[in-house]
C-alpha cells in the first residue's frame, strides 16, 4: 500500500511541469557548480604543489652561510587544498594560502583569496555545498507542501481516506514518493561528485570516509526538511499558510540563522585586533612574559650557566657554539609567547564557533554548515590545523639549524658555515589533515542538532497523521 | 478617491494581526542591523585610534632617545625607516560606516607604511574568525538586499488574489473605482508604511549610532534613502504585476519566492562565476614565487646593482657626501625586486579592475546586486574607497621613502628637528561627485525595472479576471 501510494505521489510530480522545470534547475546548478569547483580546486592544487617545490628547491639551493642566515632565508609553504574543497570550499576563501617560515617569527597565514575578488564574492559562492544547503530544501518545500494540504483541498483527502487506508501510511507512502524525485534530483550530482572524487589523485583514500559522512550529514538535513514540509502540510489550516510558514522557516534558517550567529558570537567573546595581538607578542618577547626578564639578561645567564657547567672561562672556550645555543634558547622563549598567544586566540574562536554550533540546535541549517565545511575539511579548525603544523615544522627547521650550529660550529661563532648537504638534510614539510574519526567527533554538537532535529520533525509528522483532518 | 481607498486600505490591514507581526519584525531586524553596523564602526575607530596611539608612543619614545647624550647625533635614518618612525597609513570608517560593513571587513582601513618594499604594503590582514568573513554580518546592508524584500513580498504577494480569493474583490470593484486605483492605493500604502520604517529606523540608528558628521553627511543619506526606496518600488512592481497575472495566493507566494531566491542568491552567484572565468586573477602563490626569484636575482648581483646605482646617482660618488655603501646595496637590490615583480603585481591589480567593471555591467542584472554596490558606495565601505584607500597609500607610500632615501644613502643620522618633518598620512574623502554619479547609475539601474515590471503589471491588470 505504501510503496503503491509511493509510486503515484512520484507519477504526479514526474508529470509535473514545475517539478521538472526547478529540477533541471537545480540538477544543472549542482552538476556546473561541482565542475567550476573541480576546475578551480585542481588549478589551484597544481599551483601550489608547484610553488612549494619551488620555495624548497631555493631553499636546498642556497649556497655555503651560516645555518642562522639560511634559518633567515627561510622558505614558504602553501596549504594544499583539501580533498573535497569542490564540494564545499567552506572558509577557504577568507583564509590565507601562504606561510612564510623563518627565524624568530611566527608569520600569517596571508593572502586571502577572497581580497583578490569583488564584492559580489560575498553574496556565497555557487557550490554544490550552498545547492544542498540552500536551493534544495526550497525545492522540497515547494514540492511537498501541497502533499496533504492541497489532497485536503481538493477533497481527494476524504475519497483516500475513505478506501482504508491508515493516515500513517499515507504519509509514509508521501514521503517516499517525494523522497524518490529528490533523489532523481541529487543524482546526477552524486555520480559527478563520485567521478571527479576518484579523479583527486593520492588523497582520494582519506576522502571517500570524509565523503560518505558528507552525504549521511546531508540525507538527514534533507530529510529533516521533508518532515518539516510534510508536519506543515497536515497541520496548518490552508497550503498557503503551510507555504508561508515553510518559506518563513527556511528564510530564518538559511538567511538570517547564520548572520545573526556571526554578531552575537563577536559580542559574547570580541576578537581582538591584529595590532594588538601582535603587539602584546612582540612586547612579551622583547621584554620577556613579566615584563621584567629582557632579552640581553636572558642571554646573560645562559652564558653564565653554560660557562659554569662545562668549567670554562671564556665563551670561546666552550666546546658548542654559544650563538647557536643562544639562538635556540631565544627561539623557546618566542614559542612559548607564540603559543601563549595563539592558543588564547584559537580558544576565542573556538568560543565563537560553540556559540555558532550551540545556535543549530535551533537553526539546523548552522549545523549542517558546520558539518559540510568540518567534513570537507574546509572549516576554521581544520584551517588552524595547517597552520599548526607550518609552526611545528618551522620550529623544527630553526632547531635543527641551530643545533648544527651549536654543535658544528664550535669556535668559528658566526664565521661558521654550512652548505647544500644540511640543507638538503632538512625535514620536508608534508601536511596531514585531521584524521577522519577525530573531526567526525569534534562535530558531535552538529550530528546531534540535526539528528535531534530529524528524529522531532518525523515524529511530529507521524504523531500529528494520526490527528489527520479531513477538511 | 486614492486617499479614500489608501484610508480603506489601512483600515483593512490595521486590522489584520500579521500586518503588525510584521511591521515589527521589519523595525526590529532594522534596529538590530542599525545597532550592530554601529559597534562595528565604533571597533574599526577603536582599532585606528590604538594605532595612532602605539604611533604616537613609538615618536615620543623617539624623541626621549634623540634628547638623551648617548644619540645625540641622531638614530640611523635606515633604523627609523625601517621601525622606529613607521607611520600608519589610515582610512577612517566613511561617513555613513554605520550602515553598512560591506568589504571593511577584509579590506584594511590601515597600513604601516616603512621604507621596507611596495610588497610590505600587501599584508596586515585584521584578525578574524574565517567563519564570520564567510557567512558576512547582520547590518543594515544585509536587512536591506535580503530581508526588505521579503517584509515588501509577505505585504503583498496576494495584493489581488487574497481578496479575490475571500470574495472581496468584486465588491470593492462595485464601487466608482477602477482596479490600476485600487492596486496603486494598496501599494502606495504598503510602501509608505514598508520604506518608511526602513528609513526612519535606519536614520535614527544612523544618529544615535554617532560618527555621522561632517560635509556631505546629508547628501548621502538622501542618496541612501533614494537607493533604499527605488529598490523597494522595484520588488512592489514586481509583486503587482505577478498578482495581475491572475493566479492564486500560493501561486504568487511561489512566484515571487523564487524570483526573489534568483535575483538576492542565484543570478549574483553565476555572476561572480562568470567573472572569474572571463578575468581570472592570478594565482598569489605566483607572486610569492616571482618575489623569491627576484630578491634571489638582486642579492646574487647585489655588487653589480650597487655600481650601476651609483652611475645612475652620480651626486653620490665622489664629493664631500660620505655614502653608506651598504645601504646603496640594499636599496639598489630592493629597487631591482620591485621593478622585476611590478608586472606580475600589476596584473592582480589590473585583472581585479577588470572584474569590477564587469561587475558593474553585468550588476544591472539583478537589483540586488546594484543596492549592494550602491549602498556600499554611500556608506563608503565598499571596494570603490578601499581602491581609493589604496593609491592614497602607494602615493605616501614614495613620499615616505623619497623623505629617507637620501638621508639613508648619505648616511645622515634623524636628529630630533627631522623627527616632525617625517612625512604624515592624511586620508583624502572621495570626493562627492564621483560617488553620486556612481549611485546614480545605480539608481537608474533600479527604477529603470522597476517602471518596466510595473508597466507589464499595469497592462496585465488591464485582462485581470476579477472572478472566477
Amino acid at each position: 500500500m505504501i510503496l503503491r501510494i509511493a509510486r503515484k505521489e512520484f507519477v504526479e510530480l514526474a508529470r509535473d511541469g514545475r517539478f521538472r522545470a526547478s529540477a533541471a534547475v537545480v540538477g544543472i546548478l549542482m552538476v556546473g557548480a561541482l565542475a567550476v569547483g573541480w576546475e578551480g580546486w585542481r588549478d589551484i592544487s597544481r599551483e601550489h604543489a608547484r610553488a612549494e617545490a619551488d620555495s624548497r628547491e631555493r631553499f636546498e639551493g642556497q649556497g655555503e652561510k651560516n645555518p642562522h642566515s639560511a634559518a633567515h632565508y627561510g622558505l614558504h609553504l602553501f596549504k594544499p587544498k583539501s580533498s573535497l574543497a569542490f564540494v564545499d570550499p567552506g572558509v577557504d576563501p577568507y583564509t590565507g594560502i601562504s606561510v612564510f617560515v623563518e627565524a624568530h617569527r611566527r608569520n600569517e597565514v596571508d593572502y586571502r583569496p577572497a581580497r583578490d575578488a569583488t564584492a559580489l564574492e560575498r553574496f556565497g559562492d555557487l557550490t554544490a555545498a550552498s545547492v544542498l544547503q540552500v536551493l534544495l530544501p526550497l525545492v522540497i518545500i515547494f514540492l511537498a507542501f501541497p502533499a496533504v494540504a492541497g489532497e485536503r483541498e481538493q477533497g481527494t483527502l476524504r475519497q483516500v481516506l475513505s478506501l482504508g487506508v491508515r493516515p500513517r501510511d499515507l504519509l509514509l507512502g508521501k514521503a517516499i514518493g517525494l523522497a524518490a524525485a529528490m533523489g532523481i534530483i541529487v543524482l546526477p550530482a552524486v555520480v559527478v561528485g563520485a567521478v571527479l572524487l576518484s579523479r583527486v589523485g593520492d588523497d582520494a583514500g582519506a576522502a571517500w570516509p570524509r565523503a560518505a559522512a558528507l552525504a549521511a550529514g546531508y540525507l538527514l538535513y534533507l530529510a529533516m526538511f521533508l518532515a518539516v514540509s510534510l508536519f506543515a502540510s497536515i497541520r496548518a489550516k490552508s497550503g498557503r499558510s503551510a507555504l508561508v510558514a515553510l518559506l518563513g522557516f527556511w528564510i530564518l534558517n538559511t538567511m538570517v540563522a547564520p548572520r545573526l550567529a556571526t554578531d552575537l558570537a563577536r559580542r559574547l567573546h570580541p576578537t581582538p585586533s591584529a595590532l594588538e595581538f601582535a603587539s602584546a607578542i612582540d612586547r612579551e618577547i622583547r621584554e620577556g612574559v613579566d615584563g621584567h626578564d629582557p632579552q640581553d639578561e636572558r642571554i646573560r645567564r645562559l652564558e653564565e650557566e653554560l660557562l659554569d657547567r662545562y668549567d670554562v672561562d671564556f665563551v670561546e672556550d666552550l666546546p658548542i657554539n654559544f650563538q647557536g645555543v643562544a639562538l635556540q634558547a631565544g627561539e623557546d622563549h618566542g614559542n612559548a609567547v607564540f603559543d601563549r598567544h595563539y592558543d588564547a586566540l584559537w580558544s576565542t574562536f573556538d568560543h565563537q564557533d560553540a556559540a555558532r554550533s550551540a545556535l543549530g540546535f535551533l537553526a539546523p541549517t548552522l549545523a549542517i554548515r558546520s558539518l559540510s565545511m568540518g567534513l570537507a575539511g574546509t572549516d576554521a579548525v581544520e584551517h588552524r590545523a595547517f597552520a599548526e603544523a607550518a609552526e611545528a615544522h618551522r620550529r623544527e627547521l630553526v632547531r635543527l639549524l641551530n643545533d648544527d650550529l651549536a654543535t658544528n660550529g664550535a669556535d668559528l661563532g658566526f664565521m661558521y658555515q654550512a652548505g647544500p648537504e644540511l640543507w638538503g638534510q632538512m625535514p620536508r614539510f608534508r601536511f596531514e589533515p585531521p584524521p577522519v574519526a577525530g573531526t567526525i567527533a569534534r562535530l558531535g554538537p552538529s550530528w546531534l542538532a540535526l539528528g535531534l532535529w530529524t528524529i522531532v520533525a518525523a515524529a511530529a509528522a507521524a504523531w500529528s497523521a494520526r490527528t489527520l483532518r479531513i477538511d | 478617491m486614492l486617499a479614500r481607498i489608501m484610508r480603506h486600505e489601512a483600515r483593512v490591514l490595521a486590522a489584520d494581526r500579521s500586518l503588525w507581526a510584521l511591521a515589527g519584525l521589519l523595525a526590529a531586524v532594522v534596529a538590530y542591523g542599525a545597532l550592530n553596523g554601529a559597534s562595528w564602526a565604533e571597533t574599526r575607530r577603536a582599532a585606528l585610534e590604538a594605532a595612532a596611539a602605539e604611533e604616537a608612543a613609538r615618536f615620543d619614545e623617539l624623541r626621549r632617545r634623540l634628547g638623551s647624550p648617548g644619540d645625540a647625533i641622531g638614530v640611523g635614518a635606515l633604523e627609523v625607516g625601517r621601525s622606529s618612525g613607521a607611520r600608519y597609513a589610515a582610512m577612517p570608517p566613511g561617513l555613513l560606516a554605520a550602515l553598512v560593513v560591506g568589504q571593511s571587513d577584509l579590506l584594511p582601513s590601515y597600513v604601516k607604511v616603512t621604507t621596507d618594499g611596495r610588497q610590505s604594503l600587501d599584508g596586515a590582514d585584521e584578525i578574524e574568525n574565517p567563519t564570520h568573513l564567510l557567512t558576512g554580518r547582520f547590518d543594515l546592508g544585509f536587512v536591506i538586499v535580503v530581508l526588505y524584500p521579503l517584509a515588501i513580498l509577505a505585504l503583498s504577494f496576494d495584493l489581488l488574489s487574497a481578496e479575490k480569493e475571500r470574495g472581496t474583490l468584486a465588491l470593492v470593484l462595485s464601487q466608482p473605482v477602477s482596479l490600476r486605483q485600487v492596486v496603486l492605493g494598496k501599494v502606495l500604502l504598503r510602501g509608505l508604511l514598508v520604506v518608511g520604517l526602513a528609513v526612519a529606523i535606519s536614520m535614527v540608528g544612523l544618529a544615535v549610532g554617532g560618527g555621522a558628521s561632517g560635509p556631505g553627511v546629508l547628501a548621502r543619506a538622501g542618496l541612501w534613502m533614494a537607493v533604499v526606496a527605488a529598490y523597494g518600488a522595484f520588488w512592489f512592481a514586481l509583486a503587482v504585476a505577478v498578482n495581475a497575472m491572475g493566479r492564486g495566493s500560493s501561486a504568487n507566494a511561489l512566484i515571487l519566492a523564487g524570483i526573489w531566491l534568483a535575483l538576492v542568491a542565484v543570478v549574483p552567484a553565476l555572476v561572480n562565476v562568470a567573472v572569474k572565468a572571463v578575468h581570472p586573477v592570478p594565482s598569489r602563490a605566483e607572486l610569492v614565487q616571482a618575489l623569491r626569484e627576484a630578491s634571489d636575482e638582486a642579492q646574487a648581483e647585489g655588487s653589480r646593482l650597487k655600481a650601476r646605482y651609483f652611475e645612475d646617482h652620480p651626486e653620490l660618488a665622489g664629493g664631500d657626501v660620505d655614502a653608506d655603501e651598504y645601504a646603496v646595496q640594499a636599496l639598489a637590490v630592493q629597487e631591482a625586486v620591485e621593478a622585476s615583480v611590478r608586472d606580475i603585481q600589476g596584473r592582480f591589480e589590473a585583472q581585479l579592475a577588470r572584474q569590477q567593471a564587469m561587475v558593474d555591467r553585468l550588476r544591472f542584472l539583478s537589483p540586488a546586486i546594484v543596492t549592494v554596490e550602491a549602498l556600499q558606495d554611500v556608506a563608503g565601505t565598499g571596494a570603490a574607497r578601499a581602491r581609493h584607500f589604496a593609491g592614497q597609500v602607494e602615493a605616501f607610500h614614495e613620499s615616505y621613502r623619497a623623505f629617507f632615501r637620501p638621508r639613508i644613502l648619505r648616511a645622515e643620522p634623524i636628529g630630533p628637528k627631522d623627527l616632525d618633518a617625517i612625512p604624515a598620512f592624511t586620508f583624502r574623502e572621495e570626493p562627492l561627485p564621483g560617488v553620486a554619479g556612481r549611485v546614480a547609475l545605480g539608481l537608474a539601474g533600479l527604477v529603470l525595472p522597476a517602471v518596466l515590471v510595473g508597466a507589464v503589471g499595469r497592462k496585465a491588470l488591464g485582462r485581470y479576471p476579477i472572478v472566477g
